[in-house]
């Protein structure tokens, strides 16, 4: 357990967000701060990444990749949204473009507020995250905020007429589902 | 002494994994940072059990577990068999099990980083055979442990196939210059980008034990006196690091036209003059 920790790989993705944030991302993987000294590597790689960093009010344009994002990533993971942006949507909120922040679609761990959050705050966000990333499991399944209501009917139901239930399998259908009847954008968006 | 070389080939994950975490180590140095623990790449191996892993389809994870076991059998057949040459063509099976599993997937990104992986094999093998008819030139002998009991120095009779072999080596172990099959933020990993958890340490782990093959043939190049053998390895180790940060990445016409045209000729050079030194004057 105490080897797992030491190595977590992070995740970025910025849906929409102004590069401040990311700018600071990258700053802290640099020499001066040396996320690298903690075991952590920006991996591009949804599927061996383990920590969710992500920036920027959520874009109709972003929606849809941050989801399946999420989805890609292997159990444990946790999510971390960085900068005011993507913790509420920031001076973008309740614009016609934009959802109010990452934790409108899916589950967040830790939020990292500022504009641009800095370099020392996302070290100890990070931190954080590994704290709550310890505890999690292969087994600790999440599922994203849009699609809570429809899992559970879909739950109960199943329950009801005593069927299998494997939650991952029916998580991956609603967002599919989900993707395709509501995030769809089309060009004249 | 007698069972060094099986014993190598037995624990080279091991000392593979010790090489990678030092690499990084010094890397970090040379950037100014103070970087990861040596125990790093062990503690990543532990962390990558405890993930889930996801697969595309079985037969692409087969090739991953194939992929490692055939290079972990690769590097058993060099050290410890009768003739290099074996040991060579393995490798080339071994990383052709890397390919196809690249290939059977839909995933763009892993398409392309398996053609860009035959543009290695393309450039890599033939300078690996040429160091090994060199050294079969300068001992008389294919199998590595004759050659290591050589009491000259093989590398004053081929300073050039050295050179060549020295900067080929970047495009064995996938780093810069030469980083063109997994390209991080290019093409993210290429053939390996989607491996996860169990799967994914086997490509990792592979990658631990290629080291130990390239450092392998460096430490032949010095015969009997392995404490040449050691220093040239430290050597070239360092100066493939400070290569790895000091260069960007090419692309693929400059890698073939590198390999082919300048690496290739230089190394047959040195053994066309080797071989009428020896056989005709």
């Amino acid at each position: 357990m105490s080897a797992k920790i030491k190595s977590p790989w992070i995740l970025h993705y910025n849906c929409g967000s102004c590069n401040g944030c990311d700018v600071e991302i990258l700053a802290c993987l640099g020499p001066k701060y040396d996320l690298e000294r903690f075991g952590i590597i920006n991996k591009g790689n949804p599927k061996q990444a383990d920590i969710f960093v992500v920036t920027g009010p959520v874009t109709k344009r972003t929606r849809a990749r941050l989801l399946r994002l999420y989805m890609q990533i292997p159990e444990p993971k946790v999510v971390v949204a960085v900068g005011t942006c993507a913790c509420t949507g920031g001076p973008f909120r309740n614009m016609y473009n934009v959802e109010n922040g990452v934790d409108r679609f899916i589950p967040v761990d830790v939020y990292i507020p500022g504009c641009t959050a800095r370099p020392e705050a996302i070290l100890k966000g990070i931190k954080k995250a590994i704290e709550i990333w310890k505890i999690k499991t292969k087994e600790s399944i999440e599922v994203p905020v849009v699609i809570q209501k429809e899992f559970e009917e879909t739950l109960s139901k199943m329950v009801l007429h005593g069927q299998t239930v494997d939650r991952r399998k029916i998580i991956h259908d609603l967002v599919n589902k989900y993707i395709k009847n509501n995030l769809e954008v089309t060009k004249c968006d | 002494m007698a069972w060094m070389l099986e014993t190598i080939a037995i624990l080279s994950p091991i000392i593979g994994g010790f090489i990678y975490g030092f690499e990084r180590v010094v890397k970090a140095r040379m950037q100014n940072r103070q970087g990861p623990p040596l125990l790093q790449p062990f503690y990543d191996f532990i962390k990558l059990v405890e993930k889930r892993a996801i697969q595309v389809h079985s037969f692409h994870s087969m090739m991953g577990l194939a992929f490692f076991f055939a290079t972990w059998f690769t590097l058993a057949a060099f050290l410890c068999g009768p003739n290099i040459l074996v040991g060579l063509f393995l490798h080339i099976l071994a990383l052709a099990f890397l390919i196809i599993g690249g290939f059977s997937v839909l995933s763009p990104y892993s398409v392309m980083g398996s053609l860009r992986e035959i543009i290695h094999l393309m450039c890599v093998e033939p300078i690996l055979i040429l160091v090994a008819v060199g050294l079969f030139l300068v001992t008389g002998s294919w199998s590595v442990r004759d050659i290591l009991s050589y009491s000259g120095l093989p590398i004053l009779y081929l300073p050039l196939v050295f050179i060549a072999f020295v900067l080929i080596i970047p495009a064995i172990l996938k780093k810069s210059p030469f980083d063109i099959s997994e390209a991080h933020q290019e093409i993210i990993g290429g053939p390996e980008i989607e491996y996860s958890g169990f799967f994914y340490e086997a490509i990792y782990t592979a990658k631990w034990i290629e080291y130990v093959f390239v450092f392998a043939i460096v430490f032949l190049f010095t015969g009997v006196h392995w404490w040449l053998g050691l220093a040239l390895s430290l050597l070239v180790f360092l100066f493939i690091n400070a290569l790895d940060n000091s260069t960007c990445r090419a692309n693929f016409h400059q890698m073939i036209k590198f390999a082919w045209f300048v690496l290739l000729p230089l190394a047959a050079l040195n053994i066309f003059v080797l071989a009428l030194w020896r056989y005709v004057i």
